[in-house]
């Protein structure tokens, strides 16, 4: 890998590289760039897994034209198809150097904190909701119980934006969770369930289920159980899997190119 | 596009628990007893679902019901 990077910036394939470096024991972002080839030696990669193509998505605004390479696990890529259907990303000005990470019994190594599950409490499985859930078990609940176990979850939350920061496709210059109208400054709990339905709708059509924003979640809020879903209804209404496809989101297509059955919306 | 996002949406409230109280119709200015017709008719709808339940549970923290919960309250942070 170190040697595919290594030619990569010798050949002026691209500007640089944002990979990942052992810094002070943790493998941290990093751009490498062809003026300092002794910083390569210390590219690692391990289950540690950050937005890389969301700095690429910064530095193609500030810089426009630049040629970026990138460390890319399967997260990454789909990210990245999505950032293309926006234009957020040229793809011809981006490279990637990929990196399957998906278990298999083919392939003897699998590396990503995704695969991590971490244990989940008592309470929170009394209460609330396990983040390991299926959509599917969700939908066991009758909708009063799921409603108040999604807002024991949802009152967690402490409006930290980390789901909002780390999430690799959102990249809108004004959040509109940042509108004093919609959310309001100041009290905590935020206004729920309205924040997080506003971000879940935002994430239609967009959402690649990398699942940082629940690693970002300091609230341990289901996040990528809600995302899930709307990647489900997005799929099955839509006939559209995000993150596979280059193809534009329904939500940007105006008139009749997504034909939908008409549903009659009487007495759900 | 707005029945796109309407479908979408009604799925989403189901999964939340807040199904049946999402309502869609078009109804043209020319068309005044059809309005009253969906209006009324909906209104039924919900009536029979009861108060909402994000209503609810303002109002069961507000009146300090413990069961709804979890002991988190809402503060002004400064």
């Amino acid at each position: 890998m170190i040697a595919k990077v290594k030619q990569l910036l010798e050949n002026e394939t691209v500007d640089i590289f944002i990979g990942y470096k052992r810094t002070d024991g943790h493998p941290l972002p990093h751009v490498f760039t062809k003026d300092n080839p002794d910083e390569l030696d210390h590219m690692v990669s391990g289950p540690q897994r950050y937005s890389l193509e969301k700095f690429a998505t910064h530095m193609a605004a500030e810089q426009p034209g630049i040629r970026i390479g990138l460390l890319a696990r399967d997260c990454n890529q789909r990210a990245l198809k999505v950032l293309y259907i926006q234009h957020q990303l040229d793809p011809e000005s981006i490279e990637t150097v990929d990196l399957n990470c998906c278990p298999s019994r083919l392939k003897t190594h699998a590396d990503c904190s995704y695969l991590e599950t971490e244990k989940v409490g008592d309470h929170k499985k009394q209460r609330g909701l396990d983040n390991t859930l299926n959509t599917e078990d969700v939908e066991t609940y009758d909708q009063a119980e799921r409603f108040s176990r999604w807002m024991y979850e949802f009152q967690k939350c402490i409006k930290c934006y980390g789901c909002r920061n780390i999430c690799p496709v959102c990249f809108c210059k004004e959040c509109s969770l940042e509108h004093d109208d919609l959310v309001e400054p100041g009290p905590l709990p935020v206004e729920i369930p309205i924040f997080h339905l506003v971000r879940a709708v935002h994430m239609a059509g967009r959402c690649i289920d990398c699942g940082l924003c629940e690693d970002a979640c300091p609230a341990d809020i289901p996040l990528r159980l809600l995302y899930r879903k709307v990647n489900e209804i997005v799929k099955d209404v839509f006939d559209y899997q995000t993150g596979s496809t280059t193809d534009q989101s329904p939500f940007s297509q105006l008139g009749d190119k997504v034909t939908l059955e008409p549903r009659a919306m009487v007495a759900l | 596009m707005t029945i796109k996002r309407m479908t979408f949406l009604q799925e989403l409230l189901a999964f939340l628990g807040l199904e049946g109280r999402l309502h869609l119709a078009w109804i043209s200015s020319a068309e005044a007893q059809k309005f009253v017709q969906v209006v009324t008719d909906f209104t039924e709808t919900i009536r029979k679902l009861g108060p909402n339940p994000i209503q609810m549970y303002h109002q069961a923290i507000t009146d300090g019901d413990s069961q709804m919960d979890s002991g988190f309250r809402p503060m002004k942070v400064m």
